[in-house]
């Protein structure tokens, strides 16, 4: 994986000490809190409903064992023992002290991590899919592009003020995990026919209030060109985005206000004038420079059965299970992606404690060529196991509750924070979630239903997905209750869609009786080999809303 | 005498410009004159032959109103000796982009100016995108300026100053 050079080092370097200097500016009294608050968010700190939150970027999802340490011992020292991976590739530390945060990016710059651009209106950390480099049939590794993307838009000059936040994720692979028609740019890295490769650029997508599917702006941007073609799209968003409503400034509502086509027509017109310096074009020797950092590791040659992984599935049956839902093959014959679960029964969907976090390094040193990985779906993954250690990975990620099989169940939910603790939402995310995974406790319940995906969100920011949960929760506050609207037939992937709303929204009390009603109606409803979504496709939402309402 | 610390390329200068309200009549001084005026009155513009400059206003404009558009300025470029850029609040960065369209697109060279809500932690950004001058607060020290503009040691991308942008120097 990419691996910083001088000049790297000393950029975010230079970023703690300039940071420094505005917390001192901010505590001395010469920055206002208004002042400051730009300035903070663009490093990562938020102002929560109990205390300072800060947000570490997590580049395309890729850490190093090293790397995992020190989220590990940040949470030790500067946290209450435990971390937040986020639905965007970050790690969130809830209980820093705002004077000890420069203290604490000096340490993360150590191995080259940062919180730079975690939040506020500028471009966001970069996003890509967890399978990157070892999943079969991807066009090229994602994480190449990202990187470029990551450097390019780290501290753009242009566009750090912008009407809104902006989010970019990247993929290479037909199968969409990392979400990227619900980005305010999504990318895919694609194959013309004349065998190059370029980029199909999506544009508009996004979710909170006023959801949005992206619209493809281009079919095919020419490698060379992809930075040109980013730039106009930023600028054309600057220049026309609205600020006067907070609520109106995301790229989505350009595009939708100006209409696909002419929105094309002027990021066109755009690209063609940037492109004309040829300024952008970034110079072959440096795309190389940045893919070798993500070159294959130096597998093994192995065979692609492995006996004794076959065995240990026979003798243990808990361990059978635990592949079934949490490995996915690797493209490398003799070796297995394994997927660690942040969500046991009953736990905080994406916590992980800093003794998890150590656990985690460990394996991905001695078991997985160094690499973890983070999803979009507040989980882990060690990338690159051979299948002759997958159970010994396993047993260790079982004595730290680490080995939950629940990968894409009923139970591996996304939520936010919720108010519990952000100051934003309407109603709590988090025990809405455990209670869930606890009615739906039963491993062999959860296979029979399949995969299904319930995201919730305590307020309509939707930080929870809730619009694209094949079933999705939104929590609304009506007169100091909290009360939850259910929708259907979302989906983040590469089909996505926004879910609908079934219709008056349910209380804390019949809420969960409620999710057990829509997945009863699905097994009921279904027909051989049908998910919960492919079900509600096929039949549409009357059935289950008569089935909730009636 | 003004009420700001005119710093322009680097240095504590003088204020040689004056803003005209549409109303005021031309004098031979230097004259920053808004664009509706710099459009309505092309035709005399063109015979009064002291320097003229602009402003690109960003607000009290309608509500929903983004701003005036740099591109109107094309036909009057080689007319403008400067042109001042109104940012109306420090979090509105919408005049970025018009500086680096004056300076890549435009080719404008004249003194390209930032005006209004401009404060510390966005100078050197601004500095990236061309502009060259600078209304600061009257407390502002040069030293303080210089500071602001020096923290960040390089840049990864292009823009309208002389670095290139790490992703393009890397072994050059």
């Amino acid at each position: 994986m990419y691996r910083y050079d001088e000049f790297d080092h000393k950029l975010v370097a230079d970023r703690v000490n300039q940071f420094r200097g505005q917390v001192a500016r901010r505590v001395s009294g010469a920055l206002s809190e208004d002042q400051f608050k730009p300035l903070r968010l663009m490093n990562g700190v938020y102002l929560q409903l109990h205390a300072y939150m800060l947000r570490v970027a997590i580049p395309y999802g890729t850490l190093r064992s090293e790397q995992m340490r020190m989220l590990a011992h940040i949470a030790r020292k500067y946290d209450r023992g435990y971390g937040h991976f986020t639905t965007r590739q970050n790690i969130q530390y809830n209980w820093p002290a705002l004077d000890k945060i420069p203290d604490l990016l000096d340490e993360l710059a150590s191995v080259e991590m940062h919180a730079i651009q975690t939040s506020g209106n500028c471009i966001r950390n970069v996003t890509s899919d967890q399978y990157a480099g070892a999943i079969e049939g991807e066009t090229e590794d994602p994480r190449i592009v990202s990187e470029i993307i990551r450097q390019w838009s780290t501290f753009h000059p242009e566009f750090t003020y912008l009407p809104r936040k902006f989010k970019i994720a990247v993929t290479a692979h037909k199968h969409d995990r990392a979400a990227i028609k619900l980005h305010d740019i999504g990318i895919v890295v694609k194959q013309n026919d004349a065998g190059e490769i370029g980029y199909e650029v999506h544009v508009g997508g996004g979710q909170g209030r006023t959801p949005f599917v992206a619209k493809k702006m281009t079919d095919f941007v020419p490698k060379a060109k992809l930075l040109a073609y980013l730039e106009a799209v930023m600028r054309v968003y600057n220049m026309l985005g609205r600020r006067d409503n907070s609520y109106k400034a995301r790229i989505k509502i350009l595009v939708h206000e100006t209409g696909e086509e002419e929105m094309r027509r002027v990021v066109e017109e755009e690209f063609a004038k940037i492109d004309a310096s040829n300024m952008l074009t970034v110079p072959q020797e440096e795309i190389d420079r940045i893919s070798a950092y993500f070159a294959p590791p130096a597998f093994d040659s192995a065979p692609a059965e492995s006996a004794t992984f076959a065995q240990a599935q026979a003798d243990n049956a808990d361990f059978a299970r635990f592949v079934r839902a949490n490995v996915v093959a690797h493209k490398q014959d003799g070796y297995a992606i394994v997927n660690i679960s942040l969500k046991p029964i009953g736990g905080v969907p994406g916590d992980a404690t800093d003794a998890q976090m150590d656990v985690i390094a460990d394996l991905a040193e001695r078991y997985s060529h160094d690499e973890v990985r983070v999803t979009h779906e507040q989980n882990l993954v060690l990338p690159h196991v051979k299948l002759d250690d997958v159970k010994t990975v396993y047993d260790t990620l079982a004595t730290h509750d680490l080995a939950t099989a629940n990968l894409g169940l009923i139970s591996d939910q996304i939520a936010c924070p919720g108010l519990d603790y952000c100051n934003l939402a309407n109603a709590r995310s988090i025990p809405l979630a455990q209670e869930i995974s606890e009615r739906f406790a039963d491993l062999d319940r959860q296979y029979d239903i399949g995969e299904l995906k319930i995201k919730i969100s305590g307020c309509i920011n939707a930080c929870g997905h809730h619009h694209v949960g094949h079933i999705g929760i939104l929590g609304v506050d009506k007169k100091g209750t909290e009360f939850y609207q259910i929708s259907l037939g979302g989906a983040a992937d590469e089909n996505a869609a926004i879910g609908q709303i079934t219709g008056r929204a349910f209380t804390e009390e019949d809420i969960v009786d409620a999710i057990e009603t829509l997945v009863t109606t699905y097994t009921d409803l279904r027909a051989d080999g049908e998910r919960f979504i492919d079900t509600y496709n096929r039949v549409g939402m009357a059935p289950f809303k008569e089935r909730l309402y009636d | 005498m003004t009420d700001y610390h005119l710093v322009i390329d680097g240095a504590t200068a003088e204020e040689s410009w004056t803003y005209l309200d549409d109303e005021a009549p031309l004098s031979d001084a230097p004259s920053i004159i808004s664009l509706s005026r710099l459009k309505d009155e092309a035709d005399t513009l063109a015979e009064h032959s002291a320097p003229l400059g602009v402003i690109l206003r960003a607000d009290g404009l309608g509500k929903t109103d983004l701003g005036e558009d740099v591109r109107e300025l094309a036909p009057f470029i080689d007319r403008l000796a400067l042109i001042a850029i109104h940012f109306p609040a420090y979090r509105n960065g919408r005049g970025y982009s018009a500086a680096r369209v004056l300076r890549e697109e435009f080719n404008f060279t004249g003194q390209l100016r930032a005006t209004g809500d401009v404060l510390y932690d966005q100078w050197a950004m601004m500095n990236r995108c061309g502009i060259n001058a600078f209304e600061l607060a009257a407390d502002i020290d040069l030293a303080t300026f210089q500071t602001a503009l020096g923290e960040l040691s390089g840049a990864y991308q292009p823009a309208a100053d002389q670095n290139r942008g790490a992703l393009w120097a890397r072994g050059k």
